[in-house]
């Protein structure tokens, strides 16, 4: 709900913005009739979205003020100075009370009556506010037990083509109450006969405790169209008597509905005490409508587009396109100006440089949106599983603010609600298991978005039960994924939960648990290019970690130089830079070295690579990446600088290793690779892994 | 399959109320920021079962949106249900005339929006 009435609180300034600048072009063109119906508009939603949101005293302010403008549009008053000011001056009161909606300010409280009483001087009521009727709140009748009900539905021949199926309506009468329904049929010729006309109507007997004008709330939409006839029997419980039932259904399918004095008169012989002298019968007329042209002026729309404009996704590529074109541009831009040794001409190029950094990040914050919103959705998810499950479950969010391409996030909607439903399904227990577990009796389940790196990283923490790695272990030996012998990392063995056809869940539920899933989860990970890794411990928890890559194709980077290429590191995973001998890193057997008095695993680029010669200079650089919670330091050569890079795709004939992820153009034309440092960690990993077995 | 909804309304925060609960009902939905945006979406998006309409909106209203979608052969019977306050019971029947199917009145309860969406296409 927090997300909706920020949007109500965003909408609602936007609104009074443009409510003030219409008020404010009325005033000096007060006979234009288009800003008149503009401030009309601008406050008639205004009023509609509080009244939404159930903030009553926004909305019933807004109504009084609203009526002045109905009034002033109608030609029933005449625009005044003094309504203009008063007008302004609740506009400034209402900016105070969107955020203040129960007045709990004092000032807000006293300009609030106030500002009431000099708006009903001008519409002539008095007194207090009027009290408007909240036709959300079912005014119930005083209904004293179950009345029955005779109702007449005819539906007009023509209903199906309104789109509405008159057995609906029959049922959800039938809903109300014990009932008999007695359908009719309209005879017709065979020539007269039109199949897409209906012609069926109904009696209805119903006992009800619900009041008429539940029962003609059914009809609502098909009361001007259709006859209704809706009588009130003073017996009650005649649905439940046998004669009068038997009585009732020999009129099945005539052609006349069954009349009112006749039910009376059954009534009577069904053995009832007195006898109404006459049911009370309502008859629903068809209202006659009134026509009203409605005319959308130009500048309506105009003031529309202010607020926010749609722009073709096209047009946002050729932008990012172009402001990519720009970076590299600028890049040999930087290189000529350092190249001719001129302060004024690097004093521009530098400023360019800022100006292309904004521009670059406004360009590519346009397609981010909050992951908020989709977190939000899942409140509800949440809550209806764990009900129905029986489990008690808190629902946490966190990061809610990490901005994420739109398409990914709908991408990832569906594949994060499959796994919470299997946290809360599989994961979390019972209260009392829990309790007997001394574990809080309330479950956790916590969504947290995060960045690093040039990744956002979303995971799905609970505290329930966690995987026995070795059941996975066994199921996948059964399953013959892996041979018994193998040995397998508790990494490894998780990531068979990702197996097409693999699920442990004993029971299959109606909420997770089909054997279809977790794969599909992968896969729809996997084509955004990114990754998912489960860990979890016995009694403890699960936690699922999702890493996905972030469309920004810029970078920050740090260029490096590795035996004559160029390399990018993202600068976002540099940590530090040291300089290290060469000897010190050749007599190095345990790929540790110490650094700051931390030993620091690294990995020799050069001899990964397959660079068989030594770097020329004595020294190598050693820069230090951190990858989730582990640093690691990479060897290079030389250290360039900082680099704003421009990550291209590298094209299908490398599509077979993952540790490039692109590569950008070099203000001297010349070609940077960039790294993508956590494949490179794992590949680092897996080989030492390889040496030691 | 999931039910598609189309939703226009000129106001996100509306927008975003009958979104969230008719999808939190297990309907697909879709939204419009004004008739002419909606029209383009209905046209775009190969169909949908329910059109929920706002009236006052700018660049085409709710009334003018619904005459447009009856033109279309494919919509003609489309259920349309429109988004009106207590105080437009004149908008009320001219949009029953122009062929709405019926309306939702603002403000309402998220139960009753169900409620009527159910009652007009379950």
């Amino acid at each position: 709900m927090d997300e909706m009435k920020e949007t109500y609180i965003q909408e609602a300034n936007e609104l009074l913005e443009n409510l003030e600048s219409s008020l404010l072009s009325l005033e000096s063109n007060p006979n234009d009739g288009s800003n008149i119906e503009q401030v009309f508009r601008v406050m008639h939603t205004l009023k509609g979205n509080s009244s939404m949101f159930g903030l009553t005293k926004i909305a019933e302010f807004v109504h009084d003020l609203e009526t002045i403008y109905d009034k002033i549009r109608q030609n029933e008053m005449q625009l005044s100075k003094p309504i203009l000011d008063t007008t302004l001056l609740a506009l400034d009161h209402l900016n105070k009370i969107i955020i203040d909606s129960e007045l709990e300010e004092e000032d807000n409280q006293l300009n609030h009556t106030n500002l009431i009483a000099q708006i009903h001087t001008f519409i002539g009521k008095s007194g207090s506010v009027e009290k408007k009727e909240d036709s959300s709140v079912e005014t119930e009748q005083d209904v004293e037990g179950p009345i029955t009900y005779h109702v007449m539905f005819a539906p007009d021949a023509s209903i199906f083509l309104d789109g509405t199926n008159p057995l609906i309506l029959v049922s959800e009468l039938t809903g109300l109450g014990k009932n008999i329904v007695i359908p009719h049929f309209k005879a017709q010729s065979i020539e007269e006969f039109n199949p897409l006309d209906c012609i069926t109507f109904w009696d209805v007997f119903i006992e009800t405790d619900k009041s008429i004008d539940d029962i003609k709330d059914v009809f609502v939409f098909v009361e001007d169209s259709s006859t209704i006839v809706i009588n009130e029997l003073k017996y009650t419980n005649l649905v439940s008597n046998k004669e009068f039932g038997e009585y009732v259904s020999s009129y099945m399918f005539k052609e006349k509905s069954i009349d009112v004095n006749e039910i009376n008169e059954l009534a009577d012989k069904v053995g009832e005490s007195s006898v109404k002298e006459s049911s009370k019968a309502v008859e629903v007329t068809p209202v006659k409508a009134q026509t009203e042209a409605k005319v959308t002026t130009k500048k309506e729309a105009k003031e529309k587009v202010l607020s926010s404009i749609r722009v073709s996704s096209d047009k946002l590529d050729e932008l990012m396109n172009l402001v990519s074109e720009l970076v590299t541009t600028q890049a040999s831009l930087t290189l000529f100006s350092q190249k001719n040794e001129s302060p004024e001409l690097e004093v521009i190029s530098e400023n360019i440089e800022k100006l292309s950094r904004r521009l670059r990040d406004i360009a590519f914050g346009m397609t981010l949106v909050p992951i908020n919103n989709m977190f939000s959705r899942f409140q509800r998810l949440v809550r209806d599983v764990s009900n129905s499950l029986g489990k008690e479950v808190q629902f946490v969010t966190e990061g809610g603010e990490t901005e994420l391409d739109k398409s990914i996030i709908e991408t990832l909607t569906d594949p994060l609600m499959h796994i919470i439903r299997n946290s809360l399904d599989h994961g979390l227990e019972l209260p009392e298991t829990r309790e007997e577990q001394n574990k809080p009796r309330k479950g956790t389940v916590k969504l947290k978005a995060f960045y690093s790196g040039i990744s956002v990283y979303i995971q799905i923490i609970d505290d329930g039960k966690g995987i026995d790695a070795e059941i996975i272990r066994n199921k996948a030996i059964a399953k013959g994924f892996v041979s018994p012998e193998q040995e397998l990392s508790d990494k490894e063995i998780f990531d068979f939960i990702f197996y097409p056809g693999f699920s442990t869940a004993e029971v299959v539920t109606d909420i997770s648990g089909r054997g279809v899933g977790m794969d599909v989860v992968k896969r729809n990970i996997t084509d955004l290019k990114g990754s998912i890794v489960v860990e979890s411990a016995v009694g403890v928890g699960t936690t699922l970690t999702i890493k996905l890559p972030l469309s920004l194709s810029i970078i920050d980077g740090l260029l490096v130089e590795i035996a004559k290429v160029n390399y990018i590191i993202p600068l976002s995973v540099v940590n530090k830079c040291y300089e290290v001998s060469n000897s010190e890193m050749k007599g190095n057997f345990n790929k540790l070295l110490v650094l700051d008095d931390k030993q620091i695993p690294f990995i020799n680029i050069r001899r990964e690579f397959g660079y068989k010669q030594q770097p020329d200079e004595e020294k190598s650089q050693i820069i230090v990446v951190s990858d989730a919670d582990r640093k690691v330091g990479i060897s290079v050569d030389h250290i360039v600088g900082e680099y704003q890079a421009v990550v291209k795709p590298i094209g299908k004939y490398y599509k077979n290793q993952d540790f490039i992820s692109g590569a950008t153009i070099l203000g001297d034309g010349s070609i940077a690779l960039v790294m993508d440092s956590h494949k490179i960690i794992d590949l680092y990993t897996e080989h030492s892994k390889l040496e030691t077995k | 399959m999931a039910k598609k909804i189309l939703i226009v309304d000129d106001s996100e925060s509306i927008r975003l109320v009958v979104g969230t609960a008719l999808r939190a009902e297990g309907y697909e939905v879709i939204v419009g920021n004004d008739g002419q945006h909606a029209l383009d979406l209905l046209l775009e998006s190969g169909g949908v079962n329910l059109i929920v309409s706002d009236l006052n909106m700018p660049i085409l209203d709710g009334i003018s949106f619904l005459k447009e979608v009856r033109k279309l052969d494919k919509y003609k019977y489309l259920p349309f249900l429109i988004l009106t306050t207590e105080s437009q019971e004149s908008k009320k029947m001219e949009a029953k005339q122009s062929g709405a199917t019926g309306w939702i009145i603002k403000p309402f309860v998220k139960e009753k929006l169900i409620a009527v969406v159910k009652k007009v296409i379950s």
